[in-house]
């Protein structure tokens, strides 16, 4: 900090760190900023990649808002995934490009998580094709979820969909999604203010305004990426 | 609705026609560009060359005519924006926005595409001609342009090789799907299973059991219509013949060479494939060749017969079921597995195209003197893979089977050895040996590099139709 600021700098300095501020840059500046500069919501999944190590072992955080918001809605979400159970575990064999998936119910939200091998398209085509009617069942108990099933119907569209609730992964370096911002607005030059570091909280809130959920990063390995497939083979699990 | 005769005439059956041109058009006049579709299907062949159907009638047309539109291309015309809105995402972005999904990176970008590859957005139609001669090839393109509704952009040109051979020196066009309900002229039995109609149709069934494609709307606009990823895709043929040399020279020096080619068995590789004196030197780069295709030079498949050509074996009908020599990375295998193991066991039979090509540039006759101060002329193929979504039959062996070789774990993390985007420093490829073991072969370069292409959308003649009555 410089050793010459005055009062007002301090002031200035001082007045986004409290929490008063903030709630009011929130329900007013925010909003100013994001009429004055709309920010493209980031699409979700994986940043594409023609690297192999990039392309096994990608992150699907789909958040999907159940329509009936209530420990009802809750329970019925729950009901659905134990109902299919057994469908789900022979899905995933048949598939066999996903190493884990999990449902998670967070809020009024039922999640899956799961990480899978590959382009994202063909894996959720090849469940589509496998544990279709799972699908429908837990779909149908969320919002929008009705103009896309039975999925088997309308794989496009349901693969669309489900790609619109994938998260949008930050990338590893979070500055980088400036870059991404740029590509989506189809700004192939890179603009110089962009890489200005002091304009980049207000990008960043208006980015997470577009994109509410993220996930920060696409994953942090323990060890390089491997299919599940290469995996079942070294241990000798058959594949 | 099964009315194949709706149908354009180069999607179920092949023509056989040794020229063929590649018209690269960009709508000029929207209003004289319908007129230009609805006289292409009015039965009066004077003026603007007639689309070929499925059925011809008795006899087969001297040249055949068929037209590809991209989305850019419906727009121009007119198209209702809620019917654009119906087809594939990846039909509307486009091949040059699916690049990595299919390898185009490095040299295959499409920023280091040439005209008018280089402007995508102003492909609007391509436009094939398919003649017995040359010179019908510029009678037909000058009766398709006359009238200006049409702005050539370029021409791409191929012309078949005789006994169906490409350049690699392979013997090509002998597999194609066989379809549930279409007669089969000319294929034998394959030993597989008959692929539904909509693995390339739409609006028929699929291959994946109750799943359903999209069918652009109206009906009369999308059904029996199918997609088409057109692809001008250069080889590397004088590198490709280096490489087997250098493969065979590094396999005449392993300890296990007597199990790649067991002594003496050049003699009848050489008797085969009409190489006369072959050496033993010789006949390895014929096994490296063979390895890396999944069929020797011949045609013969590896799956039959891995250690010698065999002329008198059906080459269609073969399964890479049980102990199979014929490698997991090998180029056939990736692009069809057939009833083989894979990894995404649902996928199985699910991926097929139809293929359509025709080399361009001349034939390499490696026996022939070599200036290594003078370029060579490029060589390539111009290739149409046809299938009902890009999406699941293209892009999905594009991407996870000839890139990412997912679909079986002794492959994954290398490239199709031949069409593949390789780097020397990282490639390699798994050469089977008789005992079970094998040589792991490295240093592969790209061998193919793409120069163009576009995701069409054949129309049917009902479609063309449909299109030619816009009213803008």
């Amino acid at each position: 900090m410089p050793a010459d600021e005055g009062l007002l700098d301090r002031i200035v300095n001082w007045l986004p760190t409290t929490l008063g501020f903030k709630r009011v840059a929130s329900w007013i500046l925010v909003p100013y900023w994001a009429h004055k500069t709309p920010v493209k919501p980031l699409p979700g999944g994986p940043h594409a990649s023609f690297q192999h190590g990039d392309n096994v072992q990608c992150m699907m955080n789909l958040i999907m808002p159940l329509k009936v918001k209530s420990p009802i809605g809750r329970a019925e979400a729950a009901l659905a995934i134990a109902q299919n159970k057994d469908a789900i575990y022979a899905g995933l064999n048949n598939v066999g490009t996903v190493h884990f998936a999990r449902f998670v119910i967070v809020g009024d939200n039922i999640c899956m998580f799961s990480v899978y091998d590959g382009d994202f398209t063909n894996y959720i085509r090849d469940f589509i094709a496998t544990i279709g009617q799972v699908f429908n069942a837990v779909v149908s108990l969320v919002e929008g979820g009705d103009d896309v099933i039975p999925c088997e119907e309308n794989v496009e569209a349901f693969i669309q969909w489900v790609h619109e609730r994938d998260l949008y992964q930050v990338p590893d370096t979070p500055t980088d999604f400036l870059r991404d911002q740029e590509a989506l607005n189809g700004d192939r030059a890179v603009s110089p203010v962009n890489d200005d570091l002091t304009l980049l909280p207000r990008k960043l809130v208006l980015q997470l305004r577009a994109n509410p959920n993220v996930s920060l990063g696409s994953g942090y390995r323990a060890y390089p990426g491997y299919s599940a497939a290469q995996v079942r083979e070294r241990l000798g699990l058959g594949w | 609705m099964n009315d194949i005769a709706d149908v354009q005439g180069n999607i179920l059956r092949g023509y056989r026609k040794p020229y063929v041109r590649y018209l690269i058009l960009e709508v000029a006049d929207p209003g004289a560009a319908r007129r230009w579709l609805a006289a292409s299907v009015s039965g009066h062949g004077d003026g603007v060359p007639q689309i070929t159907p499925y059925n011809w009638g008795k006899d087969k047309p001297d040249t055949c005519f068929n037209i590809g539109l991209t989305y850019e291309g419906l727009r121009a015309l007119g198209t209702p924006s809620a019917s654009l809105a119906m087809f594939p995402n990846e039909f509307i972005e486009g091949m040059t926005a699916r690049a990595l999904k299919l390898g185009d990176v490095g040299p295959s970008a499409p920023d280091n595409w040439p005209k008018p590859f280089d402007e995508p957005k102003r492909i609007h139609l391509i436009a094939t001609i398919y003649a017995d001669k040359k010179q019908q090839l510029d009678q037909v393109q000058e009766r398709a342009l006359a009238g200006g509704a049409l702005k050539k952009l370029d021409t791409r040109e191929g012309c078949s090789f005789e006994d169906d051979a490409v350049h690699f020196g392979y013997r090509d066009n002998i597999m194609q799907p066989r379809f549930e309900g279409i007669h089969d002229r000319e294929r034998h039995d394959d030993g597989q299973p008959r692929a539904p109609l909509g693995t390339v149709l739409l609006g028929h069934k699929t291959n994946l059991e109750d799943l359903m494609w999209r069918v652009p709307q109206p009906a009369a606009l999308g059904h029996n219509g199918t997609f088409n990823a057109f692809r001008v895709l250069k080889q590397d043929v004088v590198g490709f013949e280096d490489y087997l040399d250098q493969a065979a020279s590094d396999l005449l020096k392993h300890k296990q060479v007597d199990d790649v080619l067991a002594p003496g068995a050049e003699a009848k590789i050489g008797e085969v494939l009409k190489l006369k004196g072959l050496t033993r030197h010789g006949a390895l780069r014929e096994v490296v060749a063979a390895n890396l295709c999944g069929r020797w030079r011949d045609g013969t498949p590896l799956a039959l017969s891995a250690d010698t050509p065999d002329p008198k074996l059906v080459k269609e009908k073969f399964d890479y079921t049980g102990e199979s020599r014929c490698p997991y990375g090998a180029h056939i295998r990736r692009c069809n597995p057939r009833g083989g193991q894979i990894v995404q066991r649902v996928a199985n039979n699910s991926r097929r195209l139809v293929r359509r090509g025709v080399p361009y540039g001349p034939l390499y006759v490696r026996t022939q003197p070599r200036d290594p101060g003078k370029a060579e002329p490029e060589r390539g193929l111009l290739g149409n893979f046809i299938g009902a979504s890009l999406g699941a039959q293209f892009e999905a062996m594009s991407c996870d089977w000839l890139n990412l070789g997912l679909q079986d774990p002794r492959i994954t993390e290398s490239n199709d050895p031949i069409t593949g985007s390789n780097d020397p420093s990282a490639s390699w490829f798994d050469l089977p040996l008789k005992s079970g073991n094998t040589i792991r072969l490295r240093g592969l370069p790209r061998f193919v590099s793409t120069r163009g292409g576009a995701y069409t959308f054949l129309p049917s003649l009902s479609a063309i139709r449909f299109l030619g009555s816009l009213t803008t």
